[in-house]
């Protein structure tokens, strides 16, 4: 068989794999251009690339809708998932492999639906939130929105159902629960939740094109419906969607942080047990943090704002467990180790920006305001993107057998981090001096010219820096030296088949004695 | 802690491939999101036939090709019951955000019902859940005749599984046909929404039901049964059961 067809019809987890990273790449590429759009429109006061409103809102649609549902989500549980769950826990595959195929092909479908948003005419433009009433009654193609989400959820469902019964059945002899790798624990914790969500979201999608093309009146008030019901539904989502991405990219930092600290991981059970049951256990009663201003009875906003600012402490301790493993560790500098680092930063400077907006006196002045856009760009959007180049970065030399170049890869991290900080910390500052988001232009708040120039250049320096990385691996993966079985040194199981695995993954499925640890590194 | 059984094991190391997942998901673009929109966002019936002309062929040949291919393969057999477990999990998720915008409205409304609503039959829906439960108890013995390696009984058995379904189907079609016709609608007030969208959920878990037994069935009558898929296949009919009674104490009597 041509090698061709043996990848777009391949079954096997590895090609699977990348088949997601690169369609995952493709729609990063596609929604970071949109950023880059938004951000050229802002550099003046008045239209300066577009003059049309709508075409802004367009923009505002795909960037966020492709980056979560195109990007982030199908990186992290589709590409890094798939490569390394079966490898990690010493299985040939998955336990379905077609259906594994079947995941990956619907999730190009998606992609091809988010893409025909630039060349069908009225394309959607109502956000990556979709809002009731203006998404039932505005002239743009609600309907492929609905069918993007559907479609990416349904691949992310059947994904969820392959990867646990994978796990929990598929595991290597002797692979007990406290030996898998914490991102193998992080994947099924994003997995459980994935399959216990998203069908919230497809339900609350699906009832607004109902509304729309079929004549139900969920969310018509004028019929006895409530628009609420929409932000509840959708909320109940795409809240743990936070930690669907969060959990996958903090599980890639762990297994970089802990191979190149040379440590063992800190608290291992803590990490597991408190810090990821902890977010699973917590993460379906915070939503409605995101409805503060809706009005509610007091009870509801008080018990949430108490829930919200509950979870940051099993959040906490899966970042303590990182601190934890760099102590004593012999550090070194890779590519992979900079990205990784990068994302405690930024998570960090993230996660304390969240606590003034999950407290309900001082939310009322932040919400709506670039301060919000900034802090979940900085905890959420760059911190799991920097964690899934980090990765790919990481495996690079597993996936393709060969190395990239260092130095390029290393600069690209600090464009892209300078880019990063220039972005987001500035966008929370006028965010709190009263700068609202979503505006296509800002006449009313002149101040801030300057400051949106500085921004947009800060974001050209972000896309630069991302480009570099993507270069770096096609020449990497086309003409790199040859990469050796394990070039990191690391302990993980993952490593100790042969670069790049061949099909079925290892001659006899290995065994796992009793003393092995993925994280056994000599102790200092 | 493997279950894997040991005939996959032997596997000679090669890229393994199957066309079907592709084309069942290129079939699924033209079905729905590209006829959906042809049809209601941009009115072009014609351009919506043709799609679902392209993409209803494309899903249908690529199920079959799949469970052709499922019937002679070992992987992951005995895993799909488990595996069912988790999809139904996602399955009740569905039901529980549609019922929640149902308590939503009802219970925040002024008056319930609302005006322009309807009585609803009282009797149908009871020889509906007869039939129902009456299905799940033929799928649990049919399941056990293949058990006892009776063939013949167990295809026997599903088929009149099937019937049951078919039945309960009709009567969901002549209730809807009667209740259009006293002017009760999705439109006329948001218990006409909540009505039809969740009896016709439910409906259509139990078309993708009937489904599923289609291709138990059409194997089976050549002799090809896999046991696993059997027991999976029945448990989604248990839960698609299940989830009736919720439909019926929730939207027919309260």
């Amino acid at each position: 068989m041509n090698t061709w067809k043996e990848w777009i019809f391949t079954t096997d987890h590895k090609r699977v794999g990348v088949l997601y990273l690169i369609g995952s790449l493709a729609a990063f590429g596609v929604a970071g251009i949109m950023a880059l759009l938004m951000r050229w429109e802002l550099t003046s006061i008045g239209p300066t690339l577009t003059e049309n409103p709508s075409t802004y809102n367009v923009w505002l649609y795909a960037h966020g809708a492709v980056m979560i549902l195109g990007f982030q989500i199908p990186a992290l549980t589709g590409f890094f998932a798939n490569y390394c769950i079966p490898l990690m826990i010493g299985a040939k595959d998955v336990a379905f492999p077609r259906l594994n195929a079947f995941s990956v092909w619907l999730f190009y479908v998606g992609i091809v639906l988010a893409v025909l948003t630039f060349f069908i005419p009225d394309p959607p433009d109502i956000m990556w939130t979709a809002y009731p009433p203006y998404s039932t009654i505005t002239s743009g193609n609600t309907a492929f929105y609905t069918f993007t989400v559907l479609i990416l959820g349904f691949a992310s469902i059947l994904g969820g159902v392959n990867f646990l019964t994978t796990v929990a059945y598929m595991r290597a002899p002797g692979m007990s629960w406290n030996k898998l790798n914490i991102f193998v624990w992080c994947t099924v914790a994003a997995f459980v939740l994935q399959l216990i969500f998203v069908p919230v979201l497809g339900t609350a999608v699906t009832l607004i094109s109902f509304d729309k093309y079929l004549g139900t009146s969920f969310f018509d008030p004028a019929r006895g419906g409530d628009v609420l019901i929409y932000q509840n539904l959708f909320w109940f989502y795409s809240h743990p969607a936070v930690y669907v991405i969060f959990l996958p990219f903090i599980g890639v930092v762990y297994e970089i942080v802990a191979t190149f600290a040379r440590n063992r991981v800190f608290n291992y059970k803590m990490v597991v047990y408190g810090g990821i049951f902890g977010i699973v256990g917590l993460s379906g009663v915070v939503w409605v943090h995101h409805l503060y201003v809706t009005g509610m009875a007091d009870w509801i906003r008080i018990g949430q704002m108490v829930t919200t600012l509950l979870i940051s402490v099993p959040v906490g301790f899966t970042v303590i467990g990182l601190v934890g493993t760099l102590y004593k560790g012999a550090i070194s500098f890779e590519t992979p180790m900079l990205y990784a680092l990068g994302v405690i930063f930024l998570f960090l400077i993230g996660g304390l920006t969240g606590i003034p907006l999950a407290i309900t006196s001082l939310t009322l002045h932040l919400s709506d305001t670039y301060y919000v856009v900034g802090h979940f760009h900085y905890v959420m959007a760059v911190a799991g993107t920097f964690a899934i180049f980090g990765g790919v970065y990481y495996w690079f030399p597993k996936i393709t057998g060969r190395m990239y170049s260092e130095t390029m890869g290393k600069l690209g991290f600090w464009i892209t981090f300078a880019g990063t900080n220039v972005v987001f910390w500035i966008m929370m500052d006028i965010g709190v001096k009263g700068m609202p988001r979503r505006y296509f232009d800002y006449a009313h708040f002149p101040q801030f010219e300057n400051a949106h120039q500085w921004m947009t250049g800060g974001a050209a320096l972000i896309g630069v820096g991302f480009a570099l990385a993507v270069i770096n691996w096609i020449v990497g993966a086309a003409r790199g030296a040859k990469a050796a079985d394990n070039p990191w040194g690391s302990q993980s199981l993952e490593w100790t088949t042969q670069t790049p695995p061949p099909p079925g993954n290892w001659k006899d499925v290995p065994t796992i004695r009793e003393e092995w640890d993925p994280y056994a590194y000599a102790q200092r | 802690m493997s279950h894997e059984p040991s005939a996959h094991a032997a596997h000679a190391p090669e890229w393994e491939v199957s066309v079907w997942p592709f084309v069942i998901s290129f079939g699924i673009l033209f079905a729905l999101p590209v006829a959906f929109a042809f049809k209601f966002v941009y009115g072009l019936s014609f351009a919506a036939i043709l799609a679902l002309g392209i993409g209803t062929p494309m899903i249908v040949a690529g199920i079959a090709g799949w469970v052709k291919e499922g019937l002679g393969s070992h992987h992951g057999a005995g895993l799909a019951f488990p595996a069912m477990g988790w999809f139904i999990l996602a399955e009740a998720m569905i039901f529980l955000s549609m019922f929640a915008a149902y308590w939503f409205n009802r219970l925040t409304a002024e008056a319930w019902p609302p005006a322009g609503s309807v009585e609803l039959p009282r009797i149908m829906p009871l020889v509906m859940t007869v039939v129902l439960v009456a299905s799940s108890l033929t799928i649990h013995h049919a399941e056990a005749l293949l058990h006892a390696g009776k063939r013949a009984g167990f295809v026997n058995w599903l088929v009149l599984t099937m019937l049951l379904g078919a039945v309960f189907l009709g009567m969901s079609a002549y209730e809807w046909n009667h209740l259009i016709h006293q002017d009760f609608t999705t439109d006329t007030n948001v218990f006409g929404t909540v009505f039809y969208s969740i009896t016709g959920l439910h409906g259509s878990h139990v078309i993708v039901g009937l489904g599923i037994f289609i291709a138990l069935l059409l194997p089976a009558l050549r002799g090809k049964v896999n046991t696993p898929f059997v027991k999976t296949a029945s448990l989604y009919w248990h839960f698609v059961d299940i989830i009736w009674f919720f439909v019926v104490s929730q939207v027919y009597y309260w």
